[in-house]
């Protein structure tokens, strides 16, 4: 898009465009801001994906 | 000494202690010395409470019936519990106080979070020797928004105590006594999560995945077991960035008594000495965080399940400790220890005590659950005398979970066509509901006895009760209906939807009843153009009312609420777009709340425990309402209560309450 840019090493920019590509996403763009905010999220959570399932799991609801 | 004694000294001394900040010397309420009582059991279902008032086995809800009034009270879309409580405390709808479901997500990232509470994490830390120690505070936020109807009672003078009710942690503060009830988290921060210490390898069975607690495999050496309570992390150790800061423990020892089938415990300067089947009392425990500087406390309780020739030894999620609570759980924080005073110790301060994951892991057995279950209600009986003893005027509200939770776990036992009933199991446990109705019964009397003709009393429920015999997976469907794209086709087991390709995906399940749509400007990656949202929505809606369950031609699904319609308030744009009303009989899949697309059968049997369920099209579930006098009002629903609750004591009606006063019906 038209916001700030990142520079990435050639060989790493390789790497993201082919994964982003075999994962299913659009563009390397929605691959590295889904990555980014993924990642941001548990940072400012201080929880791990694992953590929100356990705490999640005590209630009767889900399993 | 006798009871009555213990309460009069504790409460003069709480009065002393309180004076000046919990209303008193206030102005009287508007109708002078009389008391307005709610009487509050979690899912009493109204058809189960006739059946067993027909029987003869609840005299005091047909006398209280026959004296006044019983209706079905209308439940919240939704009919969670959360979403209900939330409804009866503000007098709104979810679009005014923004509770949708248990679980919520985040639309810029997809990730679930529990719905009520909000934990932030301190954000300055002054570092020291491998230690951090937060310069700012963290912070606790009730993400539940409107004022609590008790507020204006407060406001207008009326005393007020509210025993824990849902949806209020921490508990909002001003002059009245308040503990917090469904919502109060346990040490770890989640619903509750238990600890089993065994060296029986056949537990957990082979491929089970144990959730709502932890199986310890452990090694017994000379006799003696060594193992440690794992408590919160440890947030004050420094770690290098992008880990996680350590589990903070609390060890102890077991010596097993084989020949007595007992063992001895030995933890934090206690001993405890247990046979087998037997728990312990509350054990206090300290989780060091910076040694002789910081701990934080917390109680527990031991099952001793065997010691010979396997040890199983069941340890209760940590609780907060109500004498020196570590997160704020009363109002004003003294009460929670008074309460623990009128105990005679700590007590369960878990929102949701009864440990139903453990009995459906089979960790606790049906005998064994039940113990438990009633050493709950024992705890709550003991509060309630107290508090009904001290009630001279203005506004009990008191609530009890029994009936929920063993709703939900025993429904099984009585009804032989549920996919999870199992005659050899089960037949001894039939009775289990009708009894717990029967001890919700003498609760009642003991109110109607304290309570005289001018004093108002009313019971009720957030919801009912069906059975629930088949799981929905919504998120499948919508996968199979083209709704969402997986970046990985061939991978159904990712949590969270984290194999979703948000590129290729219109609409998505999280939680146990909401539908979202990917919606360009509002989730981080939406397609669904907010033009096309309106036709999206009855596209789906259309299609999932026509899902039938093929081996009986039930239909699955009773009603598809649109949220942009049925709610009202400044919170419906947070709302899931749509809410999925199941039919008696089914509910959305415990994988489907989590963003999970399982593979196979859409609709499969619940063969869990967990066996009766409310999460339905409200219709199917409504609560029951009984009053002392008769209700005007033709339908009652729960936002209806708060405003009847404040024009009893003369308080005029909020502009931002929906509800009428039921017994004038205006």
């Amino acid at each position: 898009m038209f916001g700030p840019k990142v520079k990435l090493e050639k060989e790493l920019f390789e790497r993201v465009k082919k994964f982003a590509g075999r994962a299913g996403y659009s563009s390397v763009e929605e691959f590295v801001s889904h990555v980014l905010e993924k990642e941001l999220a548990q940072i400012d959570e201080g929880e791990s994906e694992e953590e929100i399932k356990k705490k999640l799991a005590g209630l009767g609801y889900i399993s | 000494m006798n009871r009555e004694l213990k309460y009069l000294i504790i409460a003069t001394a709480l009065v002393m202690l309180l004076a000046g900040g919990c209303g008193s010397g206030k102005s009287a309420p508007a109708n002078g010395e009389a008391k307005v009582m709610v009487l509050a059991f979690d899912g009493l279902d109204p058809i189960l409470l006739n059946q067993w008032m027909d029987e003869g086995a609840l005299p005091n809800f047909v006398k209280l019936k026959k004296d006044g009034d019983f209706k079905k009270l209308g439940t919240s879309i939704p009919p969670q519990s959360p979403v209900a409580w939330s409804n009866f405390i503000t007098g709104q709808n979810p679009g005014g106080h923004g509770i949708f479901d248990f679980i919520h997500r985040d639309p810029k990232t997809y990730l679930p979070f529990l719905s009520t509470t909000k934990t932030q994490a301190p954000e300055k830390f002054w570092k020291l020797a491998g230690y951090q120690i937060p310069v700012d505070e963290g912070s606790v936020t009730l993400m539940r928004q409107g004022k609590a109807f008790w507020q204006y009672l407060a406001d207008a003078g009326v005393p007020a105590t509210i025993f824990s009710i849902p949806s209020n942690y921490p508990p909002v503060e001003g002059p009245f006594r308040s503990i917090s009830g469904m919502g109060t988290p346990d040490l770890m921060g989640g619903y509750g999560s238990f600890s089993y210490f065994t060296d029986d390898p056949t537990i957990p069975k082979e491929g089970e995945e144990v959730t709502g607690g932890q199986v310890y495999q452990v090694s017994v050496d000379n006799g003696e077991l060594k193992a440690a309570i794992t408590g919160p992390k440890n947030t004050f150790k420094v770690v290098p960035e992008g880990e996680y800061p350590p589990d903070s423990t609390v060890k102890f020892t077991v010596h097993i008594d084989p020949e007595n089938d007992a063992a001895t415990i030995d933890i934090s300067r206690q001993r405890i000495l247990l046979n087998r089947g037997e728990w312990s009392d509350w054990v206090g425990i300290e989780f060091e965080m910076i040694p002789y500087a910081v701990s934080v406390k917390g109680i527990v309780r031991f099952l001793l399940k065997s010691a010979h020739p396997h040890i199983g030894l069941y340890v209760s999620p940590i609780n907060i400790d109500p004498r020196d609570p570590a997160l704020p759980i009363s109002t004003p924080p003294e009460y929670a220890q008074e309460l623990a005073d009128v105990e005679g110790g700590p007590f369960y301060t878990q929102g949701i005590p009864e440990d139903t994951k453990a009995l459906s892991h089979n960790i606790l057995t049906n005998e064994e659950f039940l113990q438990q279950a009633h050493t709950v209600l024992s705890e709550r009986l003991k509060l309630y005398d107290y508090e009904l003893y001290r009630f001279q005027r203005g506004f009990l509200f008191f609530y009890f979970s029994s009936s929920d939770q063993l709703t939900h776990m025993f429904w099984r036992t009585m009804d032989r066509n549920h996919p999870a009933y199992d005659p050899e199991k089960d037949a001894a446990y039939q009775g289990v509901l009708k009894d717990t109705y029967m001890r919700m019964d003498k609760i009642l009397g003991k109110a109607m006895d304290k309570l005289g003709d001018q004093d108002v009393l009313m019971v009720m429920s957030d919801h009912g009760f069906a059975p629930f015999y088949k799981s929905f997976h919504l998120n499948s469907w919508l996968l199979e209906n083209g709704y969402v794209q997986l970046r990985d086709p061939d991978d159904r087991s990712a949590d969270f939807l984290m194999n979703v390709n948000w590129s290729g995906t219109k609409a998505y399940a999280l939680g146990i009843n909401g539908l979202y749509l990917n919606l360009g400007g509002r989730e981080r990656m939406g397609v669904v153009p907010v033009h096309r949202a309106d036709a999206l929505l009855d596209e789906i809606s259309n299609k999932l009312l026509e899902v039938v369950d093929p081996e009986n031609g039930k239909k699955v699904i009773a009603k598809v609420y649109k949220t942009s319609e049925v709610y009202k308030g400044p919170y419906k744009n947070l709302a899931p777009d749509l809410i999925i009303g199941y039919a008696r009989e089914y509910r959305g899949s415990w994988q489907t709340a989590l963003g999970n697309f399982p593979e196979g059968a859409l609709i499969v049997p619940n063969k869990d425990e967990w066996s009766g369920d409310h999460c339905m099209a409200a219709e199917v579930v409504p609560g029951s309402l009984l009053a002392n006098r008769p209700v005007k009002l033709s339908d009652p629903k729960l936002y209806d209560l708060p405003v009847t609750i404040l024009e009893l004591f003369g308080i005029e009606r909020p502009k931002d309450m929906i509800g009428h006063n039921i017994f004038t019906g205006k």
